[in-house]
């Protein structure tokens, strides 16, 4: 009987423990530790790239950073690949990620999304002297198209142009990372290159000979921060800065910063 | 934009890439080494469970291996990319050397087993002092192939989140749009990398010859 209290007392104690483990300690314990752990994908300018001196920057980044020092905690910046990044936040391996994330359903299952810092539309790029016609988006499945994978505008493709059949799979290509895709726009192997508004715009001007025939939103939407699910003190925390962020005009003058060019 | 910096931010991940070689190869080399013993010299439980080690090892992508690692078994203990990649690109190589080893083993003649054991060694003693300084040595040739392969390998712990040249070249390429530039800077120094191994391990292997055994 004794044997018995005590097995019970034990588990009671291991589930307490467990228990204790909630999410208001995640915050605190980055707070304890004075940094907190943020992943990004640094091939996506101008959210986030390695600029001359090997750092990385960019509009997320400083966002970040500047939210990281109104909570009181310094940036550890992890680099990985964008399809890595929701997996990593999911596994713990870093308390939130931001690299340019669109609320998605699918996402929301399995990570939290903080509110909005920024919107962003869609685009489609082609090569100059382009003659097709993309006036109504959905055009582009007469079209050799190319997507980053992972990203909404592939979910989009994927949802509205691949699986109802109007886009033949073969004629759809998906890359790791947006400066691939641009590549291959120029070297003629897709025709149409769908990606997010600004970072396309980096696109053009830095390739040349291309344009930007559509822009508008059709999967993008609200940019947000990507916190573990659940982790509601956390979430409330960044969403506490990001809300004094917008009142005083510092995001606004960010975006000035990288995007207005 | 300055060329010769970011060149030398590619160069700066060949640390990592070397670190990481570091690990996988000699942590390979070990467990492929017992493993390759176990093979030859244990019973027939033990032969069946190493030939289905090397067979599924060898029979997955590294880099899902990789993955597997990081995201599944890393999920309960704490490991770092970097150690996390090192370790498993090691577990991967461990199940090629053990063939390359096994090889080695079987290529040094079963007399010679035999004639050990008859002037009175143990089994342990023969294998440590007779057979395994010759399968060693035999194994260099193949091993340095394996060598180059895991130089490679380790430009796979990029989808890790380890900065290695790989990895960077790829953030040049995105941020200068000089794809050419940055994956040439990779290949050259992966390219210097192994002919620098290749060029040790053959020095290597002429110094341990046996005179004997041209």
């Amino acid at each position: 009987m004794k044997r018995l209290v005590l097995l019970v007392v034990v588990i009671t104690l291991a589930f307490a423990a467990v228990g204790c483990k909630s999410t208001s300690d995640h915050l605190s314990a980055i707070k304890d530790a004075g940094k907190i752990v943020v992943g990004t994908s640094a091939d996506y300018p101008p959210f986030e790239f390695v600029d001359e001196a090997g750092t990385t920057t960019g509009f997320d980044v400083e966002l970040m950073n500047e939210i990281a020092k109104r909570m009181g905690v310094t940036v550890e910046w992890t680099d990985m690949p964008f399809d890595s990044l929701i997996a990593a936040v999911q596994e713990g391996k870093i308390d939130a990620s931001i690299a340019a994330f669109n609320y998605d359903e699918e996402r929301d299952k399995t990570v939290d999304f903080t509110d909005a810092y920024y919107t962003t539309e869609d685009s489609f790029t082609v090569q100059e002297g382009f003659t097709g016609d993309l006036s109504d988006p959905m055009n582009l499945a007469n079209y050799l198209v190319g997507a980053q994978s992972g990203t909404v505008q592939d979910g989009w493709i994927t949802d509205n142009l691949v699986t109802p059949g109007l886009l033949p799979e073969d004629k759809y290509f998906r890359y790791e990372r947006v400066d691939q895709a641009a590549l291959d726009l120029q070297a003629g192997r897709i025709e149409v290159l769908m990606a997010d508004y600004v970072p396309a715009q980096a696109v053009v001007s830095q390739f040349g000979g291309m344009t930007i025939v559509y822009h508008g939103v059709l999967s993008t939407g609200p940019l947000n921060i990507v916190v573990p699910e659940g982790d509601t003190a956390l979430k409330d925390e960044i969403n506490r800065v990001l809300k004094e962020l917008q009142t005083e005009g510092f995001v606004e003058e960010l975006a000035f910063k990288y995007f207005s060019e | 934009m300055d060329v010769a910096k970011f060149l030398q931010y590619i160069a700066s991940g060949t640390a990592y890439t070397v670190g990481v070689t570091l690990i996988a190869l000699p942590s390979g080399l070990i467990l492929g080494t017992l493993l390759a013993l176990l093979n030859v010299y244990s019973g027939k439980t033990s032969k069946a469970l190493t030939n289905l080690y090397s067979t599924v090892m060898r029979g997955i992508p590294p880099i899902v291996l990789l993955f597997i690692l990081y995201f599944i078994v890393s999920g309960s203990i704490n490991l770092s990319p970097f150690l996390a990649g090192s370790i498993s690109l090691g577990i991967v190589s461990s199940a090629y050397q053990m063939e390359i080893v096994r090889g080695a083993i079987l290529s040094v003649s079963g007399g010679q087993m035999m004639a050990a054991r008859a002037v009175g060694m143990s089994k342990r003693q023969a294998i440590r002092n007779v057979i395994l300084p010759q399968t060693l040595r035999l194994a260099i040739p193949p091993w340095s192939n394996e060598a180059a392969i895991v130089i490679k390998d380790s430009s796979l712990v990029y989808a890790l989140g380890v900065p290695e040249i790989l990895r960077r070249a790829q953030l040049i390429s995105a941020s200068t749009q000089q794809p050419f530039l940055a994956y040439a800077a990779a290949a050259v120094i992966y390219f210097i990398l192994v002919f620098i191994t290749s060029r040790l391990l053959d020095g290597l292997e002429k110094q341990l010859r046996i005179p004997a055994n041209p």
